[in-house]
């Protein structure tokens, strides 16, 4: 187990180190010139363009600022910003690291329970009205992307019934409609999810069993089929974080909340690239992690996953 | 694509008996049947679309700015006085042919590359693997974000980084389908009469996975029509004047208070276009992947 867990985490590297090159050659093929934009008006001034290229390191070649980048990188350090001169991009992203990240999770502790809920409940109906409806909505929520259902949402309560303000961020209120629409597409996919793999699990022996030895129906379902529903469910974490960080980009932008979504979208407009590969950066970063994470605690939960035997472990 | 979970009827008449059979599956599935309404419906306005709009989609008309709903224009007009409905349309000629041309880059490039790294394993296959789990690791949207940043907006971008993002997947299908495919008899009685392995990949691999393949393509269709939506809602992805729902969301949301009719009319048509399309691929998924017909 721990060796498998080593390998693994020694198998991200490559991947962590794609995700840097990557990221690198964004900046360099992004259209512009950053230091002249950052000239502007004084794009004569050659002394004061060769001081700024030299500070930003562009001077260097190509492989220095790789080597520059890349070790910068490992000390937390993703160089300087364009559109705020000479401010270091951690600086500029610091206000927005903690917004995007409680964003996510208060969307995922939602999404979770009121998903497998919801998935279970009409499992037991199945092939019922309900089945019927209440699927189509959960094809709705899991494909709509949530700007148009942010459309229909805002427009009801913000707009109409004046419950909910529009945008901004701060208060409890400003952050409910975010958060609401955020774990739209998590709780859809979630809720379906377990209704698949309840219906898959009531048809095993040991269901039957606990049926056929008098147990109520009631207790079956959450003592029994319930729990193993949860081990298959727990795979698809990294995929619902990879929604979810997705999300921000658009309801931060929608909301006008000042996270790391937005900035990121926003470094784009303005030229600031370093900003924006750095988000991007962190939120890969986090996402490799976490999938990681999530595939050496499915061996925990489940014993009948043997990890490292073999291949076994990944398919 | 054999018959229902009955025994195997007499060989001649299958095909038959199977195609008669996935239409009366077909029909009977009411999800599967509404996908296809709303897919024809979108299918047909995208086509149809220079015939179909009343107006033409980047037509100004300032006095009709903003204007309501009404005989002259169905839907009311946007900012710039232009036709609502018209550009609705024309919207879903662009997400679709966004949409197929996503398709038709990674259908090719997806399936050959895990043909060849199903068929040939070594290092190919772990050369073609490894820049598809390069793919897989970052979230997919965020992906298509930063390629949507370095080559600039515009159509072709948008179609550049989905294909990037959506050929991965063909290509982990593809392999695993070309993996178990590989030991089946009829594979090995070709290599053994001497057939090239093009040939084999050609005439005797590839028909075998379509089926599944087209699962995929048309559940994918949802997420490449969500995906530039998104894009395009961002501002990085098609640029005006050309319309496109995600676009027209974005700038109707702004000023959804005073004018509802644009942001909420593009919402409704993308929503309707996304879960049709996804219907109909759970539909065809059900009828035509047998493992998991029953459930």
């Amino acid at each position: 187990m721990r060796s498998y867990a080593l390998r693994r985490a020694l198998g991200l590297l490559p991947v962590l180190l794609a995700a840097v090159v990557l990221t690198f050659v964004a900046n360099q093929f992004v259209p512009g010139d950053p230091i002249m934009t950052l000239l502007s008006d004084r794009s004569g001034d050659v002394a004061l363009e060769a001081r700024l290229r030299a500070e930003y390191g562009l001077d260097r070649s190509l492989w220095r600022q790789f080597g520059t980048y890349v070790a910068g990188i490992v000390r937390g350090d993703f160089g300087l910003s364009f559109r705020f001169a000479s401010t270091p991009v951690i600086d500029v992203i610091a206000p927005g690291l903690l917004v995007s990240p409680l964003l996510a999770g208060a969307a995922l502790l939602i999404a979770v329970p009121l998903g497998v809920a919801l998935g279970t409940f009409v499992a037991l109906r199945r092939n019922s009205l309900w089945d019927t409806l209440v699927v189509l909505a959960l094809v709705a929520g899991t494909s709509i992307p949530n700007f148009a259902l942010a459309a229909f949402l805002v427009y009801l309560l913000s707009v109409r019934l004046g419950w909910l303000p529009v945008a901004g961020w701060g208060t409890l209120s400003q952050a409910v409609l975010p958060v609401l629409l955020l774990a739209i597409p998590p709780l859809a996919y979630i809720a379906r999810l377990s209704r698949t793999y309840m219906l898959e699990v009531l048809q095993q022996d040991y269901i039957r069993t606990a049926r056929a030895k008098g147990l109520r129906r009631r207790l079956v379902v959450y003592r029994h089929a319930l729990r193993n529903t949860l081990v298959p469910l727990l795979t698809t974490i990294g995929i619902i974080l990879g929604g979810l960080l997705s999300g921000t980009f658009v309801i931060e932008t929608l909301f006008n909340i000042p996270g790391l979504g937005r900035m990121a979208i926003q470094s784009i407009f303005a030229r600031d690239y370093p900003v924006t590969m750095a988000i991007v950066l962190l939120f890969t970063f986090f996402y490799a992690g976490l999938n990681l994470v999530v595939d050496l605690l499915y061996g925990v939960i489940d014993p009948r996953i043997r990890l490292g035997a073999g291949r076994a472990g990944r398919t | 694509m054999t018959g229902p979970a009955t025994p195997v009827p007499a060989l001649e008449g299958l095909d038959e008996r199977a195609g008669s059979d996935f239409w009366r599956r077909f029909q009977r599935s009411r999800n599967a049947r509404l996908g296809g309404f709303l897919v024809a419906l979108v299918t047909f306005a995208a086509l149809g679309a220079p015939w179909l709009a009343p107006y033409r989609y980047e037509e100004t008309d300032l006095l009709a700015a903003w204007a309501e709903p009404s005989r002259v224009h169905l839907l009311g007009g946007d900012a710039l006085g232009r036709d609502v409905l018209s550009r609705l349309i024309v919207g879903a000629r662009i997400s679709l042919l966004v949409a197929v041309s996503v398709l038709a880059l990674t259908l090719t490039v997806g399936t050959l590359a895990g043909m060849v790294a199903g068929y040939f394993g070594g290092w190919v296959d772990a050369l073609l693997m490894r820049s598809a789990d390069v793919v897989f690791a970052f979230p997919e949207l965020i992906l298509a974000i930063v390629v949507a940043a370095m080559l600039g907006p515009g159509t072709r971008t948008v179609i550049v980084a989905l294909a990037i993002v959506w050929w991965p997947g063909i290509a982990r299908l593809t392999r695993s389908l070309t993996l178990a495919l590989r030991t089946e008899l009829f594979v090995d009685a070709a290599i053994v009469s001497g057939t090239r392995p093009l040939t084999i990949l050609l005439r005797h691999v590839l028909p075998n996975i379509v089926p599944p393949l087209i699962v995929r393509a048309s559940i994918g269709v949802g997420f490449i029509v969500m995906a530039e939506a998104t894009l395009s809602f961002l501002g990085i992805g098609v640029q005006e004047p050309l319309p496109t729902w995600g676009g027209m969301i974005r700038d109707g949301l702004v000023s959804l208070r005073t004018e509802p009719y644009l942001a909420l009319s593009a919402s409704v048509v993308l929503g309707i276009t996304i879960v049709g399309f996804n219907l109909l691929g759970d539909g065809l998924r059900d009828l035509l992947d047998p493992r998991v017909r029953d459930r």
